[in-house]
């Protein structure tokens, strides 16, 4: 779901950062807003570093495969951390394998690092029942993960198909994204409920590691 | 014939043997070469999967906006294709697939080199080395960050 360099116009890759700016600050003002940011960091490093890693576990969807994203799984977990937490992975993985790339770094923040902050939301949106259990965190938390991978899907497509380059046949190229596309539905389901998972056992052993607040 | 006529004949004979060029003419031959330079992309994804159907374009040097050459990469992602040796320079071919792709520039000519990559074409090792360095970092920093403000705790 990277987006590397030389594929998308140079005007579509800086509206991805222009966008980038402002949900990154508005993700730092909720931070320190929070209370002390330190006390997450140890946190947040982790989870980068899970979802710097994440992206090199291939799952096969034949006819191509996927590779897992983390993105709801770390909104849950991180909330308005999770943002900048996949900004951070983001420039690293494109830095050391050149997996996405520098000048598209934006856009794939907006592709995957807003779906976590929206499916930080959608968890927090558990607390509308006030009895809080397993079966809540659980629901909210595959319906975060669910979301968020396909909302990055959902951006991931709308970004290429409007974004077609001259000389490319535009049907088998829409083809092919939409084949990607379909690929990454096993893993909306995979991704909701590894996070279900990890919600749920978080919740029984650690709660204060889930952003509920 | 008499003797004379003999002598003169052997003479004249040996004159033009002698005189004779040293290039020998048989029969005509006529030897040309060409130089085909046939050109093999092979384009995988960096898990190592081969990019089958992926699309590409091959651009000349001389018109950088207008595909030369258009095709799609057989199902071990490859595609071979003959540039025009006349046009030499630097060849680029892009190839796309569901938003994944790349560009490579090939030169023809003088400058023509046997292989060419366009990826970062890391081993295996040195992929798990360096994700073994930036995730050590990155929780490194955390334990560290950790570690101040426990010892500030107990402070």
């Amino acid at each position: 779901m990277h987006i590397p360099d030389g594929i998308l116009p140079a005007s579509v890759c800086a509206a991805g950062y222009a966008a980038t700016v402002p949900i990154a600050w508005y993700s730092i003002h909720k931070i320190r807003k929070g209370g002390d940011p330190r006390e997450n960091i140890p946190k947040a490093s982790l989870l980068t570093a899970a979802f710097f890693v994440a992206s090199w576990i291939h799952i096969p969807v034949p006819p191509t495969s996927v590779h897992l994203v983390l993105n709801g799984l770390l909104g849950v977990v991180l909330g308005h951390f999770a943002f900048p937490a996949i900004l951070i992975g983001l420039f690293f993985q494109a830095v050391m394998f050149q997996h996405g790339g520098l000048t598209t770094l934006g856009v794939n923040a907006i592709v995957m690092g807003f779906p976590a902050l929206l499916s930080y939301y959608i968890f927090r949106f558990g607390n509308i029942f006030r009895k809080d259990s397993n079966i809540i965190a659980g629901v909210f938390g595959f319906l975060a993960a669910f979301c968020a991978i396909g909302l990055s899907v959902s951006i991931f497509v709308v970004v290429l198909i409007t974004n077609i380059p001259g000389g490319f046949d535009v049907s088998t190229e829409r083809a092919a994204i939409y084949t990607l596309a379909l690929a990454h539905v096993p893993l909306m389901f995979i991704e909701g409920a590894f996070t279900a998972f990890v919600a749920v056992f978080l919740r029984r052993v650690q709660p204060k590691l889930l952003v509920r607040a | 014939m008499g003797r004379k006529w003999k002598l003169v004949i052997c003479i004249t004979s040996l004159l033009i043997i002698l005189g004779l060029p040293t290039e020998v003419h048989a029969h005509g031959v006529v030897i040309k070469y060409t130089s085909d330079i046939e050109i093999e992309i092979v384009a995988t994804y960096d898990t190592g999967e081969p990019m089958d159907g992926a699309q590409v374009l091959v651009y000349a040097p001389d018109d950088p906006s207008t595909p030369w050459l258009t095709g799609v990469c057989d199902d071990k992602g490859h595609f071979t294709f003959t540039p025009d040796t006349s046009k030499p320079g630097i060849w680029d071919v892009k190839i796309r697939q569901a938003g994944h792709g790349g560009i490579i520039h090939i030169p023809v000519g003088e400058d023509a080199v046997a292989t060419g990559s366009s990826g970062g074409g890391y081993s295996g090792l040195q992929i798990v080395l360096m994700a073994a360095c930036v995730t050590w970092g990155i929780i490194g920093t955390a334990l560290y960050l950790s570690s101040r403000k426990t010892a500030r705790k107990r402070a």
